[in-house]
This record gives C-alpha cells, structure tokens and sequence, in this order.
C-alpha cells in the first residue's frame, strides 16, 4: 500500500507483509525487530499510516461502545429459576 | 459425596474470596455472583447471540451451569475466564440447535484493495477526530449490528478481545484455540469490521459540531 500507482514492487511487498501484522503491532505483540521495521516502514509510507490509524479507530469504536441495562424484570426471572435448582455446592 | 476442601487458589483476583466462600458452604452468596456479572454476561450475549432472548436465555444457563460446576472449579485460572468459557459453551450450543450465523472463513484477501487506486493516502474525518464526537448512538447500533455479521468463529474473538477486554492468552484459553488463531481471527475480524465503518461513514459523514 505504498503512495502511488508507480512504487516498487519490493515497497508494495513490504506493505502487504505489515498488512498481515497491524493487529499484532497496535496489540503491541510483535517482537522488537518487527516493531521497529514496522515504524520505519509506515513513517514513510502515507497508505499504511492510513491503514494503521483507520484499524486502530475501528478497536477504539469497540472498545468504547457502550453495555445496556438488563431488561426490567429480567434480573427476577433470573433469580427464581436459579432457586429452583437442586442444591448442587452442597452435594 | 462430600464437599471437598478447596485448595489455595493459583490465581487470586476480586472474585476470589467470594467464590471460595460460596465453594465453601455460603450458597447464600451465590446472588452476589449473579449481581456482579448478570449485566456483563448480558451484554456479552447481545453481542454474540441472535437477539435480547437469547442472550436472556444464554444468561440463565450460564448461570446454572456455574451453579452446577462451581464446586469443581479447582481456581487454576480466574473466575471469570471459567465463566466466559462456559458461556461460549453455551452460545456454541445455541447456535447449533437455531442454526444461526452459519461459519465461514474469512481470508485476508478480502481485505486487500482490488486497485491501488482505490487506496486512501489522507486520514478519513471518521479516523482522525476524537472517538466521543463521532461514536454517537447511531453508530454504536450499527457497529453491534456489524459485529452480529461477523462469522461466529470471528465474533467470538473480536467480542472477547476489544469488547469485554480480554487478552490474547485469556482468549486462547476461554475459546481453547490457539494464541495465534485468536491472533488471525481477531486481525480478520477487525479488519471486516473497518470495511463496514468505511461502508457507514461513505453514507454518514460524522459530526463536526
């Protein structure tokens, strides 16, 4: 994913090898060697910083979505069918 | 069969007191478990099941399988990982009787720009803006639904790891796969996942207010 329709090949290898490897570098799960290759690489490469940042927003949209109530009347029903059970721990 | 002493737990977290007390004998406290995590098995079940029923459903047998087994949880991981494999456990089991959300694999290909032409050199708003000004109500709805499109294998994953917090390891070990096929599956599952953003902010520009 280099900047333009005329990059090299081997530039456009290099890409698609990050490609692979985004998520384990945002998770900060590749060794040092490849996490410094990677830095090098998207410092220069307008594509790939866009691939990264746009990867990275998309965790960030997960991560921040937010949990919702249990329904009314759902936390009782919950209760009473677990009070029904045989009593298990202490058998 | 008698209640068997348990053994000093390998792993200690805010759970641990209570889970020993109630494997113990204080069956009384098991609502306290019920209180702490019916909200985030709840959710959880939003996120991977079908609909609200079924993750009321998924909830209810969650629990009950934990009331059932807890007596021999040994503590060798925590709490809540025990717990979440369980309730994957139950989710497969719901999935295989409604037949929903068939599996298919995700390939990386997918994700790869047909023409370079069609590969962004500048930052989309959507990226570049703070995350509170453009996750609004809106796009959280459509971000679970995109979520629920995801092959299960793949949701699974992605809800573990970047939605209910979980490391790599706890992944591995809640699902019993491999470190690196949550790896894959999570790389593939995210990158589904921007597609579909890309998709909803083509049609929504976010607000710049």
């Amino acid at each position: 994913m280099t900047t333009n329709h005329t990059h090299h090949d081997d530039d456009h290898k290099a890409c698609l090898a990050l490609f692979e490897k985004l998520s384990e570098y945002i998770d900060g799960e590749t060794d040092e060697v490849t996490c410094k290759a990677i830095r090098a690489h998207i410092e220069a490469c307008p594509c790939c910083t866009t691939c990264l940042e746009t990867l990275k927003r998309t965790i960030g949209f997960c991560e921040e979505v937010k949990e919702v109530p249990v329904p009314a009347g759902f936390s009782q029903k919950l209760r009473e069918a677990l009070k029904k059970m045989p009593p298990a721990l202490s058998s | 069969m008698e209640r068997k002493p348990i053994q000093t737990p390998d792993v200690r977290d805010n759970d641990t007191e209570l889970v020993t007390a109630i494997q113990n004998g204080a069956t009384d406290r098991f609502e306290e478990l019920v209180t702490r995590y019916e909200g985030k098995l709840y959710n959880f079940g939003l996120r991977v099941c079908k609909d609200a029923s079924d993750s009321e459903d998924l909830v209810q047998e969650t629990f009950i399988n934990i009331f059932r087994y807890l007596k021999d949880f040994r503590q060798e991981t925590k709490f809540k990982n025990w717990m979440y494999r369980i309730a994957t456990g139950v989710c497969h089991r719901m999935r295989r009787r409604s037949k929903y959300a068939p599996e298919r694999e995700l390939s990386l290909d997918e994700f790869l720009p047909q023409d370079l032409a069609d590969i962004d050199t500048e930052l989309p708003a959507w990226a570049a803006m703070p995350i509170h000004q453009v996750l609004n109500r809106e796009l959280g709805d459509h971000l679970k639904a995109s979520v629920k499109e995801l092959p299960p294998q793949y949701r699974l994953v992605l809800v573990l790891r970047d939605m209910e917090g979980f490391s790599t390891d706890e992944a591995s070990e809640i699902l019993g796969i491999t470190p690196t096929n949550v790896k894959v599956r999570l790389h593939r599952a995210r990158l589904f996942l921007r597609e579909e953003l890309k998709g909803y902010f083509h049609d929504n520009q976010p607000h710049t207010s």
